[in-house]
């Protein structure tokens, strides 16, 4: 009886594990071609943003747990290096004054939403991921000079055995689109022009 | 008996064959030159897909087979993948950001570091590709039982697709258009069931792939 309780369960245990899709988010880490912001700047990355783990259950396809917080780090720490003149990455969210006196301000990137769609819920045929980004940029004074917001989109095609893989594909490809946003589009934000201006660093 | 099994067989083979012929998918191709072209053995071309967000979009096998058709064969070209030209030349080749016509080209190079970054792969030429294969027709009936005492399928289907591909060449040496050239592929696919499934497949996607790579070839590859 104890023999076949122990089957019973390892069979649900079975069951509950081939219901749930790990997704482990990789792809490569490209380095931006732009001209670097001339600032020197720190950049605080919350706990949130280093381990992001995207988790949610589907009524027809299972438990879905997204880990794309390490590809994610890795791509903003490139992509920051990239942009501006100096990047030092600090451990609090606020400047303390002998670092109001080494950086010109602080940028704070988080990932405020993650969603997804399958072919099976979605309207297309496609496994298609978003993720909005929010890059928060404050000055010397921990005052905020600009807060900027774009959604990274990216889709991947794929069928129901290689969905995990689709997924993984498609959030890289949000990633990139985000980091393209952002890479381009900061600098020419009224803010950050103002900003520059201010500092002398335009 | 013996004759009637004779003409059974005799019809079977007229069915097969008749599928075996509609299941062929031959390709029409058109070309427009704008410019002259040839490339030597140590310059490249990147095949590139145009990324859009609605359910259209050129799909990877296809890409996969003009790679792997024109770097093939007896004067295959020297190809940067389109993975490795994207990461270099990120952010400017992103769905967002890639140039939607060759006039862009100008001010794309005057981005920093993209000029040196092509010229360090040697890249000549880009090929865009856009273009899908859809399903136009479908219908039959076909079916598959298995039993105790046995299974098989009975029945026929069958779909009809239509490929229809562009590819727009860039030439980056002189930031212009080269040329056009556009590959269509039609052709109906048959499964019969005569206990075993036997399947006739048109696939007109590679057939457009095949005759797209040759034309391309003799587009980048004869001066002219």
């Amino acid at each position: 009886m104890a023999v076949m309780k122990l089957l019973i369960s390892l069979l649900t245990l079975g069951l509950m594990i081939s219901c749930t899709t790990n997704v482990q988010v990789e792809g490569s880490v490209p380095t931006p071609l732009v001209a670097k912001i001339p600032a020197n700047v720190a950049v605080y990355y919350d706990e949130n943003f280093k381990t992001f783990v995207h988790t949610e259950e589907l009524d027809t396809e299972g438990t879905w747990i997204i880990n794309l917080g390490e590809k994610n780090l890795e791509f903003f720490r490139n992509l920051s290096n990239a942009m501006f003149s100096s990047v030092t990455e600090v451990d609090s969210p606020e400047l303390t004054p002998e670092q109001q006196v080494q950086f010109d301000g602080l940028i704070i990137p988080t990932i405020d939403e993650y969603g997804f769609l399958t072919p099976k819920i979605g309207v297309l045929p496609f496994y298609s991921v978003s993720i909005r980004y929010q890059v928060l940029v404050l000055g010397k004074q921990n005052q905020r000079v600009a807060k900027y917001e774009v959604v990274g989109y990216g889709k991947s095609e794929g069928n129901s055995f290689t969905a995990g893989d689709a997924v993984g594909d498609a959030t890289m490809l949000a990633i990139r689109d985000g980091g393209q946003q952002i890479a381009v589009e900061l600098r020419h934000q009224p803010a950050i022009i103002e900003w520059l201006k201010q500092r002398n660093l335009d | 008996m013996l004759s009637v099994a004779k003409v059974y067989k005799a019809q079977l083979q007229v069915i097969l064959m008749t599928m075996l012929l509609m299941g062929c998918a031959s390709a029409r191709i058109q070309q427009s030159r704008t410019a002259t072209t040839g490339m030597t053995t140590e310059e490249s071309l990147v095949i590139l897909s145009r990324t859009s967000y609605n359910e259209r979009e050129t799909e990877e096998s296809f890409t996969d087979c003009l790679s792997d058709a024109l770097s093939g064969g007896r004067t295959p070209i020297r190809l940067m993948s389109e993975a490795e030209f994207k990461d270099q030349l990120y952010p400017w080749f992103e769905p967002r950001t890639a140039p939607d016509s060759s006039d862009d080209l100008a001010r794309l190079f005057a981005q920093p570091g993209v000029q040196q970054r092509i010229d360090e792969n040697n890249v000549r030429y880009i090929a865009w590709i856009d273009g899908d294969t859809i399903t136009t027709d479908r219908g039959g009936s076909f079916s598959c039982t298995v039993s105790t005492v046995g299974g098989g399928c009975f029945g026929v289907t069958y779909w009809e697709e239509d490929a229809s591909y562009e590819a727009a060449i860039w030439d980056l040496q002189n930031l212009t258009t080269a040329g056009e050239i556009s590959a269509d592929a039609s052709g109906t696919s048959y499964i019969a069931g005569l206990v075993l499934p036997i399947p006739i497949m048109a696939r007109p996607g590679n057939a457009a792939c095949k005759a797209l790579a040759l034309q391309l070839k003799e587009f980048l590859q004869a001066e002219g």
